[in-house]
């Protein structure tokens, strides 16, 4: 059986990229990739302590994980659709018409 | 128990406010409806609160406990501290014929403004109305107040419908600027008055002036702290005992007298106060304004009575004021104006009585004054009628073939107003100087006072006659007076009884006759004033004013010394007015008084130095307090906003907008979060 510290360390990896990924990209489709990543991180968290534990409610919680990643991605896609329509791009820096 | 008449009290006061409202608002809303704008209500009004009066004067005189006393409880003390304000109607003696004498000269009043007002065809008939049922109201009102909160209430309503009044003709220059005169010295007064009463509710607990079963009366209160008696507590504050303390709350008080009854230095609103219609006049010196100064202070009179030091006051002020105000109205030109003075000057001797503890004597002369000095007012009116509005006494003349009537109406008041005997204000003003004098005698102060009131005596007899004899005698010095305007029944019939009153008033307290004939049982005032509650009777004043009475040789002699002086010299004064002045073409003569003159035109500089007090002390001391207000005050409020707004305008800028910098901001304050829990709690 593998030690949870890999599990650990896996998720702790691929949450750092994800938080890379969203404080250096301009993209708004790699930020949308990268907010999967952190989700991704978290959901492996529970399932390895779920599984450390023999508890199966972290397993379950990484269901609802995953339903949640799908919807944010459906409003996500649907937000990239609109900034492309107002501002023929997907650079997240130029949609700064919000701001003070 | 005789209940009626007495239960209908507050109906005296309110039937003028009605006959206000509805000078008011049918005045507003329908003005064609108004019989004579406003006129006829308020005469109904005003012979219904007289009839009323006269009820109660004589159930008060049929009652065995001679007093009517009646109390709302409209603010109730909360827990044991208990401090209640109360609503109430008072009907003793005193003011059952304060009552009386003020809804006869409001009647009178309404009935020569039909006269002076309507028949001359002025505009804006009906909030002359209005204002005039107000007044009214408000002064029979404070008449029959029970406390002293109440009678400040009405005290200031008083002073409010004189400011409405007395700038009737608003539109003119000199009114509206009269008007503000009249109620800001008034009010300075009152300023005082207002601490007395709160400074009077926090000593005693109640401002009662008469007490009931469950409610001791203030004046009593303090005789009995005075007096050493178990049980009597009183708060006093400062420090003072409670023999200061109370002096303190007795001039707190007697600056709002001083201010309404126009006595020295506040005495400067009342001549300007004259710009106002001249029916106006009569009333507030007659019967409202001025008369609510003297006879509040007669209505507490068992508080003052305990205190020397104020009475020996209220006496100098009083006998100052007569004599500085008698002198100022020798020289004056226009007939309302000597008037003017002549009514400070008479308040001064009420005054005069009040301090030297002839509390019947002061209130004998507030009710024959009331009767010759409306009297004198509307005479002057018929006479301003007649000139067509001119008040100036050089443009008059002869006036006494053309208009009859007035002249006799006249004579009669002036006779009272000089103090001939035997018409009314002979009475009471030797009774006045009478008091001063047996009490001045263990007195230095009171005796000053006394020769002053003496020497005003003079003065008055000359002013008085100077004013008849311009007015009336000698030949017309001009086109007007030459061919007047006649007057109607609505003049004549107020100054023909206030004629016959201005001449027998007297009557009712011939003191002096009593004592040298020894006629007993014709003082009928002194009995009407000693009847009802032992702690309001003048026998129980008496007992308790400071001084000690003495007389020049017998009682008989001080009298007639006494008289014979004051007449003496109200004949003298008023002899040689008529030398002077009744001759077919007089001479001003005043030349001859030299520097002096120029001084008593100009009033003695009061107004100048009043106004240099304003402009040279007050002013820049406001202006201070103004930079102190704009600079630190608001200053710091300013410098916080100013620097919450610098904030803000600085700190916006972190909304930049794009999202990537929110992104960092937040991953940032996660770590910083998780670095300061870390540090806190002991991970590393």
């Amino acid at each position: 059986m593998v030690p949870i510290e890999y599990y650990l360390l896996l998720s702790a990896a691929v949450f750092c990229i994800g938080l890379f990924g969203i404080l250096t990209r301009k993209n708004a489709l790699l930020f949308l990739m990268s907010v999967e990543l952190l989700l991704n991180a978290a959901a492996v968290n529970f399932v390895a302590f779920s599984r450390f534990h023999g508890n199966l409610t972290g397993q379950t919680f990484t269901l609802f994980v995953l339903a949640l990643a799908a919807a944010e991605v459906a409003i996500g896609i649907g937000i990239v659709l609109v900034l492309y329509r107002n501002f023929a791009d997907v650079d997240v820096t130029r949609a700064t018409t919000m701001r003070w | 128990m005789a209940a009626l008449p007495f239960e209908l009290t507050p109906v005296i006061a309110a039937l003028p406010f009605v006959s206000f409202l509805i000078a008011l608002l049918v005045g507003a809303f329908a003005p064609r409806v108004l019989p004579k704008g406003g006129a006829i209500p308020g005469i109904l009004a005003t012979a219904g609160s007289l009839a009323l009066s006269v009820w109660a004067f004589v159930a008060v005189h049929n009652d065995p406990d001679g007093v009517y006393h009646e109390y709302i409880t409209w603010v109730a003390g909360y827990g044991d501290a208990t401090l209640d304000l109360h609503f109430g109607v008072l009907v003793d003696p005193l003011s059952a014929m304060m009552l009386v004498i003020v809804s006869l000269v409001a009647l009178l009043v309404h009935v020569f403004s039909l006269g002076y007002m309507n028949d001359e065809g002025e505009t804006g008939l009906p909030r002359y109305y209005a204002g005039l049922g107000l007044f009214t109201a408000s002064m029979l009102a404070f008449v029959f107040a029970d406390n002293l909160l109440m009678a400040f209430m009405f005290f200031e309503l008083v002073g409010l419908c004189s400011w409405l009044l007395i700038g009737f003709w608003f539109r003119e220059e000199g009114p509206p600027s009269a008007a503000k005169k009249a109620f800001l010295v008034t009010r300075f007064g009152d300023y005082f008055f207002l601490v007395g009463v709160v400074g009077v509710l926090a000593t005693f607990g109640t401002s009662m002036f008469v007490g009931s079963e469950s409610l001791q009366s203030f004046p009593a209160i303090a005789e009995q702290v005075l007096a050493g008696e178990a049980g009597a507590e009183v708060t006093t504050y400062l420090g003072f005992d409670p023999q200061t303390w109370f002096a303190i709350l007795g001039l707190l008080i007697l600056g709002g007298v001083i201010g309404k009854s126009a006595q020295f230095p506040l005495h400067t609103w009342l001549p300007d106060a004259m710009e106002g219609p001249t029916p106006v006049s009569a009333l507030i010196h007659a019967a409202t304004m001025v008369a609510a100064g003297v006879y509040l202070v007669a209505r507490i009179y068992g508080f003052y009575a305990l205190l020397p030091q104020v009475m020996a006051l209220i006496a100098f002020v009083g006998g100052f004021t007569a004599l500085f105000a008698a002198t100022m109205g020798v020289v004056k030109k226009e007939i309302k104006q000597v008037l003017a003075y002549s009514t400070i000057s008479q308040y001064g001797y009420m005054m005069l009585g009040l301090g030297a503890g002839g509390y019947v004597a002061a209130t004998f002369h507030l009710m024959t004054h009331a009767f010759f000095k409306a009297l004198l007012f509307l005479g002057a009116g018929s006479v301003i009628i007649a000139m067509h509005h001119n008040e100036n006494m050089w443009d008059m003349g002869g006036l006494k073939e053309k208009m009859p009537v007035t002249y006799y109406a006249f004579l009669s008041g002036s006779l009272a107003l000089a103090g001939i005997v035997p018409f009314s204000g002979f009475w009471s003003k030797d009774e006045v100087l009478y008091e001063a004098l047996i009490h001045g005698l263990g007195n230095p102060l009171l005796l000053g006072a006394y020769a002053m009131g003496l020497l005003a005596v003079f003065f008055t007899g000359f002013y008085t006659f100077r004013m008849v004899a311009l007015t009336f005698h000698g030949d017309a010095r001009s086109d007007t007076a030459e061919d007047p305007h006649g007057v109607r029944w609505n003049v004549k019939a107020p100054l023909a009884v206030l004629g016959v009153l201005a001449a027998v008033a007297g009557l009712v307290n011939m003191v002096p006759v009593q004592k040298l004939l020894g006629v007993e049982g014709i003082d009928f005032l002194h009995q009407w004033l000693d009847a009802g509650p032992e702690a309001l009777s003048a026998h129980h004043y008496g007992d308790l004013i400071p001084y000690s009475s003495g007389v020049i040789g017998s009682e008989a002699t001080t009298v007639l010394l006494g008289a014979g002086l004051s007449l003496a010299l109200a004949l003298a004064g008023a002899g040689l007015a008529w030398r002077l002045y009744a001759v077919p073409d007089p001479d001003e003569h005043t030349d001859k008084l030299g520097g002096v003159k120029t001084v008593l035109f100009n009033n003695y500089y009061q107004d100048e130095y009043q106004v240099w007090l304003a402009q040279g002390v007050t002013l820049p001391l406001a202006r201070v307090a103004d930079k102190f207000d704009q600079g630190v005050i608001d200053g710091v409020v300013d410098g916080v906003s100013s620097v919450s707004l610098f904030g803000g305008s600085r700190l916006k800028r972190i909304q930049t907008g794009v999202v990537s910098n929110y992104a960092f901001l937040l991953t940032t304050g996660l770590v910083v979060l998780l670095v300061a829990f870390g540090l806190m709690g002991g991970w590393f």
